[in-house]
C-alpha cells in the first residue's frame, strides 16, 4: 500500500475562510492616537516602569522592521529600536474585547459556524452562507474585510481554501491587508515550498528529530516509510504527513460554552484595608459586567477567591435569587464575602478574584412564582 | 465504662445515628459520636446542630453490661474500625485518660475519646404536643415533596417543606419558586389544634431514609423550634424553619384551557432524551408544542453545539387551545417521578403562566406546579 492509502481521502468541497487582523492590538492603539503610526509601537508594560517586568502582546509594522515581535520580552524591543522611535503603550484589553465583539457580528451576518481562535483571529466555513450561493468564496472575503475597515478602521488578512490548515496558510502569506486563496489543485504546489518548520505541531525540538530521521523537506515527508515515522512521530506526526498531503479534516466549530467569567489578580504590594480590596473587586466586577453584556449573557452564582500571605487560598460562592448581569449586584455580594476574611486583611492579602458561573442566555428568564409578593 | 455487644446489632444502630454526623461542622465535638451506657441499655448519640438523632440499644442477651459511664469518639474512624472488626462480638471499655479499647477476636484498637460532658445536650421537647402518623404514609409525604426545595440559602424558608396538620389530614408544600409540589393525605387521630411548620428539606432527606422500612406509627412531639420523631428505639430531632411560609394556595390555577392526558413513563422516556441535548446547552430547555387540530403535541430541545432532537409525544387525550410553552425538562421529569399512577393530567393555561401536574383521576390530592421560562 501507499503511504496515500493510510491517511483519510482528502474532502475539498468545503469553503473556508481563516481570518486574521493585522497587528490587532497595535491597530487599535493606533487608532485611538494616530500619532503612533509614524512611531515604533510596542503593546505592553514599559519595563523601565515595572522592574524589567513586560512581555510584548502586540508591535505594529514599523517595530516589526527592528525585529521586535510578539511573546518577547519587553527589554528586547529597547535594546532593538532606537530610543526616539520607540513607544510602550499598556495593553487595553477592554478595549480590544470590545472592537473583535464588533468584529464577531460582522462575521455573524455570514455565517453562524464560527470559531475563534483569539480576539483577533477566527475561521469561518462559507460553504453554507447567509449571503446567498450566488457570491463567491474569494466575494465573501472581501465583504468581510471591506466591512470590518468601514466600521473599525482595521485592516484584516484572509486565507481561502478548503480546510482550515490551508486557510491559515494562506492568511499568514499575503499580510498585511492581503487576501490569498489556496484552490485544491493548487495546495500541492503551495506545500512543496513549505519550510517543514513552519508546519503547526512543528516546534524545535519535533524539528530536530524529524532531521534525525533524514526529514528536510516537504518532499522527505510526503516520502517516509509510514510505519516507521509513525512508530516514532505517533499521533502528531499522522497529524503532520496528512497536512504535508493538504489534508485537514477538523471541523470549523462553533464556540464552546463558557462556564465562567471572572477576573483575578495577584498584588506585588500585599492589600490591607478593605477599602483597598473593594477597589478591587468593584473594578472585576466592572469587567465581568462587560464581559457578560458583550455575550450578551446573565449569572446566577458569585464566587468570590482571596489568598493570604501565607498562601491561604478561600473561595466562597453565593447564589442570586435571579440570574443577573450587574456589576453592582456582584459587587455588594462579593463585599459581603470579603467580610469574612478580616483576619486574612489583616496579614495581608495577595490576591483577589471575583467570578461568576451557572451562565444563562439573557434572553432566556425562568419565570418565578410570586410567592412573597401581595398580589 | 465496659461493655459486649453483637456487632451486627451495633452497626444497625450505628448506621442510623451517622446520619447526623457530618465532617464539616463549626462545633468541633458534633465530629464525634456519643455513647451513654446505664444499666437499662447503650445510647447512641450523633449531631449536626440541625439534625440530632439518638438510638438506645436496650440490655438484652446480645448486649452485656459490665459498667456504666460514657464516651464521645471519633465517628468517622470508629464506625471504620466497627465496620471492618474480625469478630461478630466486640468489647468496648473506656480506660483512664479517655483512652477507649475495642476488642474482637485477636484485634485490638486503643482510640483517644473525648469527655462526654462537653457534648451538647439535646433540646428539651415537650410532650404537651403530641401525634402519631404512619411511618410509611410519612415516608411517602416526603418523597413527593421534598424535591422541589429550594437548595438556595438566599430565600432560606424555601428550603424546607411546608406542613399543615390538622385532625384530620396533613398538608405539605414544597416549592423553589419555579416549581411547586403539594400533597394531601387524609389522617385519623391528628392532633387538636392545627399545627404549621416548616422542616428543613435536609431533615427530611435523612428522615426518610431512617423511614425506608418503617410501616409503623410514629410518634410526633413538637415545641417552638424543635420537631421529635421517635420510632421505636429511636429519636430524631430537627430544628424547625423559623418565619411564615408564603401563602401557596392562591398560586394554584383553578382552571386551564388546554389539557393532555399521557402515560407517565412513556413522556418521562421522551424527556429523558430531550434532555441529552438541553444538558448540553446553557438553558436546559424544551419546548412543547400543542396543536389539537392536528391532534398532535411535539417536543423540541437542542443544544447549539451538539444539535436538536424533535418528538411527536404519544398523548391519549388533547383538549383546548393551541399552545406552546418552554420549561426546564428537569422539573417535569422529577414531578413525574414523585406520582405513583400512570396516568398523567397537564393542565395548561397561557405559555407564560405556570401550569399544573396532575393524577389524571384527579382528587385534589396531589398536585404540582411548573412554571414556564420565557425565551425572548
Amino acid at each position: 500500500m501507499a503511504l496515500q492509502d493510510w491517511l483519510p481521502k482528502n474532502k475539498t468541497d468545503r469553503k473556508i475562510i481563516h481570518l486574521d487582523m493585522d497587528a490587532f492590538y497595535a491597530s487599535v492603539e493606533e487608532l485611538k492616537n494616530p500619532s503612533l503610526k509614524q512611531k515604533a509601537l510596542v503593546v505592553a508594560h514599559d519595563p523601565r516602569k515595572n522592574n524589567g517586568h513586560g512581555v510584548v502582546t502586540t508591535s505594529n509594522y514599523n517595530a516589526r522592521r527592528y525585529g521586535v515581535f510578539s511573546a518577547m520580552p519587553a527589554t528586547k524591543a529597547i535594546e532593538k529600536i532606537p530610543q526616539n522611535e520607540l513607544v510602550f503603550v499598556n495593553p487595553d484589553f477592554k478595549v480590544y474585547r470590545k472592537v473583535s465583539s464588533q468584529i464577531h457580528r460582522i462575521f455573524q451576518e455570514v455565517t453562524d459556524l464560527v470559531e475563534t481562535v483569539a480576539l483577533d483571529e477566527a475561521y469561518l466555513d462559507v460553504t453554507q452562507n447567509k449571503l446567498g450561493h450566488n457570491k463567491t468564496t474569494i466575494e465573501l472575503a472581501s465583504y468581510l474585510q471591506k466591512r470590518i475597515l468601514n466600521e473599525t478602521g482595521l485592516t484584516c488578512s484572509v486565507g481561502i481554501s478548503y480546510n482550515k490548515f490551508l486557510a491559515k496558510l494562506g492568511s499568514e502569506y499575503a499580510k498585511p491587508f492581503g487576501r490569498t486563496i489556496i484552490l485544491p489543485e493548487m495546495a500541492n504546489i503551495f506545500l512543496k515550498d513549505y519550510p517543514i518548520e513552519k508546519f503547526p505541531g512543528v516546534g524545535k525540538k519535533t524539528l530536530s528529530r524529524l532531521h534525525d530521521y533524514s526529514i528536510y523537506t516537504h518532499d522527505d515527508l510526503v516520502s517516509v516509510n509510514i510505519h516507521e515515522f509513525l512508530r516514532h512521530f505517533k499521533r502528531a506526526g499522522y497529524d503532520l504527513l496528512q497536512k504535508a498531503f493538504g489534508i485537514d479534516l477538523r471541523p470549523v466549530k462553533a464556540n464552546h460554552l463558557r462556564k465562567s467569567y471572572g477576573k483575578e489578580s495577584t498584588f506585588l504590594e500585599p492589600i490591607h484595608t478593605k477599602t483597598k480590596a473593594k477597589r478591587m473587586l468593584k473594578l472585576y466586577c466592572d469587567e465581568i459586567e462587560n464581559q457578560l453584556n458583550l455575550e450578551n449573557l446573565k449569572a446566577q452564582t458569585v464566587v468570590f477567591k482571596i489568598r493570604d500571605v501565607d498562601f491561604n487560598t478561600s473561595t466562597r460562592r453565593q447564589t442570586l435569587i435571579q440570574a443577573n448581569n450587574q456589576s453592582n449586584e456582584f459587587y455588594q455580594i462579593a463585599c459581603q464575602l470579603l467580610d469574612d476574611f478580616e483576619s486574612e486583611l489583616n496579614i495581608g492579602v495577595r490576591l483577589l478574584g471575583v467570578s461568576v458561573t451557572n451562565i444563562l442566555d439573557s434572553e432566556i428568564e425562568s419565570i418565578s412564582l410570586p410567592l412573597f409578593q401581595t398580589q | 465504662m465496659k461493655f459486649t455487644i453483637d456487632r451486627n446489632k451495633f452497626i444497625n444502630h450505628l448506621n442510623h445515628v451517622m446520619r447526623a454526623i457530618s465532617s464539616k461542622t463549626t462545633i468541633p465535638i458534633l465530629t464525634g459520636i456519643k455513647l451513654e451506657l446505664s444499666t437499662e441499655g447503650l445510647i447512641l448519640t450523633g449531631s449536626n446542630s440541625d439534625i440530632s438523632i439518638k438510638s438506645t440499644v436496650i440490655k438484652d442477651t446480645e448486649l452485656q453490661i459490665q459498667s456504666e459511664g460514657n464516651i464521645v469518639l471519633p465517628a468517622r474512624f470508629f464506625s471504620e474500625i466497627v465496620k471492618k472488626l474480625p469478630e461478630s462480638i466486640f468489647t468496648f471499655e473506656v480506660k483512664e485518660n479517655l483512652q477507649t479499647v475495642i476488642k474482637s477476636g485477636s484485634s485490638e484498637f486503643l482510640i483517644n475519646g473525648l469527655d462526654a460532658d462537653n457534648y451538647p445536650r439535646l433540646p428539651q421537647v415537650s410532650k404537651n404536643l403530641q401525634f402519631e402518623l404512619n411511618g410509611k404514609m410519612l415516608r411517602n409525604l416526603i418523597n413527593q415533596t421534598n424535591f422541589a426545595v429550594s437548595t438556595q440559602e438566599s430565600r432560606p424558608i424555601l428550603t424546607g417543606v411546608h406542613f399543615v396538620i390538622s385532625n384530620n389530614q396533613v398538608k405539605a408544600v414544597a416549592t423553589d419558586s419555579h416549581r411547586l409540589s403539594q400533597r394531601i393525605l387524609q389522617i385519623e387521630n391528628g392532633p387538636d389544634n392545627i399545627l404549621d411548620f416548616i422542616i428543613p428539606g435536609k431533615s427530611l432527606t435523612e428522615l426518610s431514609r431512617i423511614l425506608s422500612d418503617v410501616d409503623d406509627n410514629i410518634q410526633i412531639q413538637m415545641s417552638e423550634n424543635q420537631i421529635l420523631f421517635t420510632i421505636g428505639n429511636l429519636s430524631f430531632y430537627s430544628r424547625l424553619l423559623e418565619g411564615t411560609y408564603p401563602e401557596t394556595d392562591r398560586l394554584l390555577p383553578d382552571s386551564s384551557t388546554t389539557d393532555i392526558t399521557f402515560n407517565s413513563s412513556k413522556i418521562f422516556s421522551a424527556l429523558e432524551r430531550a434532555s441529552l441535548l438541553t444538558h448540553e446547552s446553557r438553558n436546559n430547555v424544551v419546548r412543547l408544542v400543542i396543536n389539537p387540530e392536528l391532534h398532535q403535541v411535539v417536543l423540541y430541545g437542542n443544544s447549539p453545539e451538539v444539535g436538536n432532537v424533535e418528538e411527536i409525544l404519544n398523548v391519549d387525550t388533547l383538549v383546548g387551545e393551541s399552545l406552546e410553552i418552554s420549561f426546564n425538562p428537569d422539573y417535569l421529569k422529577s414531578a413525574l417521578r414523585a406520582f405513583k399512577t400512570d396516568q398523567i393530567t397537564m393542565k395548561f393555561t397561557q405559555p407564560l403562566r405556570p401550569f399544573t401536574v396532575v393524577p389524571k383521576e384527579n382528587d385534589g390530592q396531589f398536585v404540582q406546579l411548573i412554571t414556564p421560562v420565557r425565551t425572548f
